[in-house]
């Protein structure tokens, strides 16, 4: 038994283990709540009025109040993720949460940002590859490997 | 025997059948008091003998269609054979005598879509449990769970969760229209 | 059902335990594809008991259909003490993927008391250990 490793860090990029949120990129599309086949995903928000600085129109944004995923049912299928439009999901390889019980597989907002801090950096692309969207919309003097600097 | 030869061969034993032939498969449309003649023809005369599977589809308005998948090993012949029941008089006799391995897939369309086969030995319930009322694979019977829940994507963004149901919610996928009744 | 005799390393925590191995007999209900996990998880395991076996755990891993309950829950009344029970996977946590059909069981905490829940769809078959692991903490709660 003592050869079974029992952390994630040796598992290959993109594993499905759990999945974490970014709360800043979320803007309450509810997409990932209406997508998802288990309805796992429970969300609550409000709307709020903000004054635009610059004596222009007020905006009125969405605000999160709650944002739960609930992993006993959730079948890890990845809708969520692959449907958000704003990248506020990602998986994380990390499987070892069990508990006595059901209520606490319900993860809210602080425990799906703690996992934000066991979501890998993405896989590198094959050599060949076209260069990121990321790297090609930076324009052209910026350095997709990030190194200079 | 080629798909080719096989429609030839139901345009003279089965004259009232519909064929039509697409990449190894023959489709097969019979009517009801043609079925055990289509599947002893399928068997005998085909060379179909491996009974690979039996069910129903709902056609809602057009009635239930019962479907047969057989297969020819020798002439590696696909053979799909179909019928078109009535929902209100869901008979047809079975296919047991002729294929034993039909047995136990009529207990399932049996009890999924509520085809009663003349002459089965045993139609009793195969998968689902003792006292379940209803047959759940007819597109009439609705996922009961579905419309019990509180579907979680039936908010608006940025609506609050106290809000009174004034507008008109967003239906969940899988419920129909106007269910459960008020 | 397999019962299959799995020794774990000696309990960590704030009291520090001797390292001496644990023993846990696991009866393996498994229903449907989770089983497949746990025989993976078990395949590494001692087939002999040296001593007394810890508790005996009854791991639910699969969908629990309504035809299958009674089966349930008769494996739970046979298995003699001191007994728990670890539900493994997203179905016999609370259906899972199959909660809204017509003929699952919303989880098997619907028909025996269950003691630590794996989530998963299915878990690694390492995720069995952490459950495993969990079980043993809190085994000294209960009797």
């Amino acid at each position: 038994m003592n050869e079974i490793d029992l952390d994630a860090g040796h598992l290959p990029p993109r594993s499905r283990g759990v999945i974490g949120l970014l709360e800043e990129n979320c803007t309450v599309c509810m997409l990932c709540a209406r997508e998802c086949p288990d309805w796992c995903i429970y969300i609550e928000s409000h709307k709020q009025t903000v004054p635009a600085p610059d004596s222009g129109r007020p905006r009125v944004r969405n605000v999160l109040d709650r944002f739960a995923i609930d992993f006993s049912l959730c079948m890890y299928c990845g809708i969520c993720i692959e449907v958000c439009p704003y990248d506020a999901l990602f998986w994380s390889p990390e499987f070892g949460y069990p508990e006595t019980g059901i209520a606490g597989l319900t993860h809210e907002r602080d425990r799906l940002r703690d996992w934000m801090q066991t979501v890998p950096p993405p896989p590198a692309h094959d050599p060949g590859a076209p260069p990121p969207r990321e790297a090609q919309a930076a324009g052209p003097g910026a350095d997709p490997a990030g190194q200079a600097g | 025997m080629t798909g080719g030869q096989l429609l030839a061969e139901a345009a003279r034993h089965l004259p009232a059948a519909r064929c039509a032939a697409e990449e190894g498969t023959v489709t097969m449309d019979v009517p009801r008091e043609d079925w055990l003649a289509a599947l002893a023809f399928a068997r005998d005369t085909a060379g179909c003998d491996f009974f690979d599977w039996l069910t129903a589809v709902d056609e809602q308005d057009k009635g239930l269609a019962v479907v047969v998948h057989l297969y020819s090993i020798e002439d590696r012949q696909h053979l799909l054979v179909r019928t078109l029941i009535p929902p209100e008089d869901p008979a047809l006799p079975t296919a047991t005598p002729l294929f034993r391995g039909a047995a136990w897939a009529e207990r399932e369309t049996h009890e999924m879509f509520g085809v009663v086969f003349d002459g089965h030995p045993d139609l009793a319930p195969l998968l689902l449990p003792e006292g379940f009322e209803g047959h759940p694979l007819r597109k009439d019977f609705p996922l009961a769970a579905r419309a019990a829940q509180d579907w979680p994507g039936a908010r608006e963004p940025g609506e609050r969760a106290t809000s009174a149901r004034s507008r008109r919610r967003l239906v969940p996928p899988g419920v129909p229209e106007g269910w459960p009744p008020a | 059902m397999v019962a299959v005799d799995l020794p774990l390393p000696g309990r960590q925590g704030e009291t520090e335990v001797a390292a001496v191995p644990v023993w846990v007999r696991v009866f393996d209900a498994g229903l449907a594809c989770c089983a497949v996990e746990v025989s993976a998880a078990l395949r590494r395991c001692a087939s002999q008991l040296p001593g007394d076996a810890a508790v005996n755990v009854l791991v639910v891993a699969g969908t629990v259909t309504d035809k299958l309950a009674p089966l349930v829950l008769a494996a739970y009344r046979d298995l003699p003490g001191p007994r728990r029970v670890l539900s493994f996977g997203a179905c016999s946590n609370s259906g899972g993927p199959y909660w809204d059909s017509y003929c699952v069981t919303k989880g098997a905490d619907q028909l025996i008391p269950v003691d630590v829940y794996v989530p998963g769809c299915p878990p690694r078959p390492e995720a069995l250990v952490h459950g495993l692991r969990l079980l043993l903490s809190a085994a000294g709660d209960r009797p």
